[in-house]
């Protein structure tokens, strides 16, 4: 009987294709939310839910109840790793599916989604220039006018050294400028403090370009202009003698040679907190605190500080890669995900989440508030390690591309860069060709665009 | 009236009966359709298309995306590299996978046991089995270079993986040898046990020795299991991804098609080009399985 068998067949693909084409039907648009005015959120529907799919722990439940107690909006939390969620957003919305009222906005898809609309533009709700005073990374999730999401951290890159460490090799005083940093690395290296002291994650993944674009600020530039261009070429520009330093600091001996297939985590856990290495030059802020000074992890507890990145002649800028919350498109209950992200960023709330309260009511991970305000609160009840410093290097911190923000096209860039620092590292390639090669693709995909 | 005659008398089976193998069935064909089925033919379809989401609207592209995709010189690299996860893959575990199963035929009251240990490695999932893989690579604390180091091969520690190309690829694909080979033995001792004493009787008293037949006997009638052992090597070898993944990460030394593959569609996002290079992968697998077939498969009956 064949003919059953395709008559079966074909009423699953039917079957199916509905399911397919139902789902888009589920997505439904905010067009209730938005007629609300600028800085008014509309009021969420009690007894509704919403779902947030999200790289961090959840929130205690008892913190997530007092949300739902002054809403009337449940929440269920959905915890995925980085990399499978920023794969499940862009699978939900090429399918147009629903899958979360509230997600991740990373720094560095913002150019992304505002060309493919994937997230809800939250202007009408959020005043982005009012915000701006104590969010200082809010313009890292704005592109082209459009506000996508709202910092729910605020993390940057900064220098961290083992000052045990670097004053067993006689180093005194922190490194004013990339040169004496540079000498104190040799310095420690030669006494034989550590053996290979500086810490650079050679593994070809995200944190290699953002070591990159980190020194390339220490070294007075940035990768790519306010239209794109390529800024690292010449073997006179920052981005190049950036690149240079990092190869270099490798084949020396300053980095370990495991580092070739080292991510920045990693790095991180099994050499910093250690003792393994004395310094990062682009670690992330917080990592002081949720990683070096947790006796649990770590060997190198009240011994690894945060210094003023080494520049050129001083100190250099900090560069942000905050996380942000936003709407996909597809949310099903806006209204409930705008009072949560309200909620989830108010000033108070954001300290929570670093510790005011105490470890119990603390997001697990959570690097930095967002918020200044949050950040005084803790430095006052003196709550996280070096909150004064990481107040002031905050206040200083400015967004890997300035100007017009993340370029849509920042994931292939991204993986040009670490694609060829990682062959020039292992010795496929010279400095100069892995230049050429991500100048040759960062013009292709603008002349693609 | 109920069912017909046949000739001898007895009722026909009711009409209502003849459908229930096919009603037992469509669970299974409504699985297949939905997950195997639907996916393929939109695949091959798609993989004519500009899907993109950076660049709207989906149209019709013909062949572009597979232009593209023979221009890429990462795609080319990757597809390199699978090539020598494949040789790797299929050779080492269809290698071991004999050997094995040739222990395991010989009766013993430890076999049970044997056979359990063999599978483990099977049992365990990839990503599990390439992180216990990378602590043994692990150039500071790793096994590998400690024995080595304790044997006076080396002096000081060595990186595996992440500068050379093909030792990377080997040390890689030496991980889901581990995993797979277990497979391999069980599908060659199905078709070892299959072999009829009376052959090797034979063949003794015709005056062959242990080698003789092996040659002989065995490998000519164990044909059919290698190759079924093979294709299957063939298929997770050019599949490889949690390996290179977890081992190797996006470095384009030991990135495999299945990494190029995720890269362009979840990266790039450009569905388009990453739905024709899945279809390649596809038609590669059928064309060298086929391959395969014909080299190694040989009817057997006993």
């Amino acid at each position: 009987m064949p003919v059953l068998l395709v008559v079966v067949l074909l009423a699953a693909l039917v079957v199916l294709a509905a399911a397919c084409g139902s789902s888009t039907s589920t997505s439904s648009s905010p067009s209730a939310a938005a007629t609300t005015s600028s800085g008014v959120l509309p009021s969420p529907t009690a007894g509704s839910s919403i779902t947030v799919v999200y790289h961090y722990p959840a929130p205690p439940k008892s913190v997530l109840d007092q949300f739902t107690a002054q809403t009337g909006v449940k929440v269920s939390w959905v915890e995925v790793g980085w990399d499978n969620l920023q794969t499940k957003i862009a699978t939900a919305a090429t399918s147009n599916t629903y899958f979360a009222d509230l997600t991740d906005v990373d720094w560095s898809k913002v150019g992304q989604y505002y060309k493919t609309k994937w997230f809800m533009p939250l202007n009408p709700y959020f005043d982005a220039a009012a915000l701006k005073a104590d969010m200082p990374q809010i313009d890292t999730f704005a592109s082209n006018g459009q506000q996508l999401a709202l910092p729910f951290d605020s993390s940057f890159t900064v220098t961290t050294l083992n000052t045990k460490i670097a004053k067993a090799a006689g180093v005194t005083g922190t490194p004013a400028n990339l040169t004496d940093y540079t000498n104190a690395l040799k310095q420690i290296k030669a006494k034989g403090a550590v053996p290979n002291p500086l810490d650079i994650p050679f593994a070809a993944a995200e944190g290699l370009s953002t070591y990159w674009y980190q020194l390339t600020a220490a070294y007075g530039g940035q990768v790519l202009d306010a239209s794109y261009a390529p800024q690292f070429t010449s073997p006179s520009s920052a981005g190049y003698k950036a690149l240079q330093w990092m190869v270099d600091a490798y084949k020396s001996g300053l980095v370990p040679k495991a580092n070739i297939g080292m991510a920045d985590y990693q790095g991180f856990t099994s050499e910093m907190a250690p003792g393994r290495v004395a310094s990062v030059f682009s670690d992330y802020s917080g990592s002081v605190g949720s990683i070096y000074d947790v006796p649990s992890s770590s060997k190198v507890t009240g011994q690894v500080q945060y210094i003023p990145t080494p520049g050129v002649s001083g100190p250099a800028p900090n560069l942000s890669n905050p996380d942000g919350v936003g709407i996909p498109v597809t949310a099903k209950n806006v209204a409930g995900a705008l009072a949560f992200i309200k909620w989830f960023t108010d000033t108070q709330q954001q300290a929570i989440w670093a510790g005011l309260n105490g470890s119990s009511d603390v997001i697990s991970g959570f690097p930095l508030p967002a918020r200044v305000s949050s950040l005084q609160l803790l430095a006052q009840g003196n709550k996280v390690s070096g909150a004064s410093e990481l107040m002031t290097l905050l206040g200083s911190s400015r967004a890997e591309f300035p100007g017009p923000g993340a370029p849509p096209w920042y994931s292939q860039f991204s993986n040009a860069v670490y694609t060829n620092i990682h062959q020039a590292a292992a010795g496929a390639e010279t400095v100069q060709q892995a230049v050429t090669n991500i100048a040759t693709e960062v013009n292709q995909l603008k002349a693609s665009q | 009236m109920s069912g017909e005659r046949t000739p001898t008398g007895r009722k026909r089976p009711r009409k209502r009966g003849r459908f229930l193998p096919y009603i037992l069935l469509s669970p299974l064909v409504l699985f297949i359709g939905a997950l195997a089925l639907y996916p393929t033919i939109l695949t091959t379809v798609q993989a004519f298309f500009t899907v993109n989401p950076m660049d709207p609207p989906t149209r019709f592209s013909g062949l572009a995306n597979f232009r593209a995709l023979f221009h890429n010189s990462f795609v080319r690299q990757s597809a390199a590299n699978t090539a020598l996860y494949i040789v790797v893959g299929v050779g080492l575990s269809t290698l071991f996978g004999l050997g094995i199963a040739l222990v395991l035929q010989r009766r013993s009251r430890w076999r049970g046991v044997v056979l359990a240990l063999v599978v483990l490695p099977w049992a365990l999932p990839a990503v599990v089995e390439s992180v216990i893989w990378g602590w043994i690579y692990d150039p500071t604390f790793g096994v590998l270079n400690s024995v080595l180091k304790s044997l006076g091969l080396i002096n000081s520690d060595h990186v595996w993986i992440g500068i050379g190309r093909i030792v990377s690829i080997v040390l890689i694909e030496l991980v889901q040898v581990w995993q797979i080979t277990p497979l391999a033995a069980l599908l060659i001792l199905a078709a070892l046990q299959s072999i009829p004493q009376e052959l090797y009787e034979a063949a003794r008293v015709d005056g062959a020795g242990r080698w003789e037949m092996f040659r002989r006997v065995t490998l000519p009638l164990v044909r059919p299991g290698l190759a079924v052992a093979m294709v299957e090597s063939l298929i997770l070898s050019l599949n490889v991804f949690d390996q290179v993944y977890v081992l190797n990460g996006f470095a384009p030394g030991g990135a495999s098609i299945m990494m190029q593959t995720y890269q362009i569609s979840f990266n790039n996002l450009n569905f388009g080009q990453g739905y024709a290079l899945s279809l390649l992968a596809t038609f590669a697998t059928m064309l060298l399985s086929l391959l395969i077939l014909a080299v190694v498969y040989r009817r057997v009956e006993f």
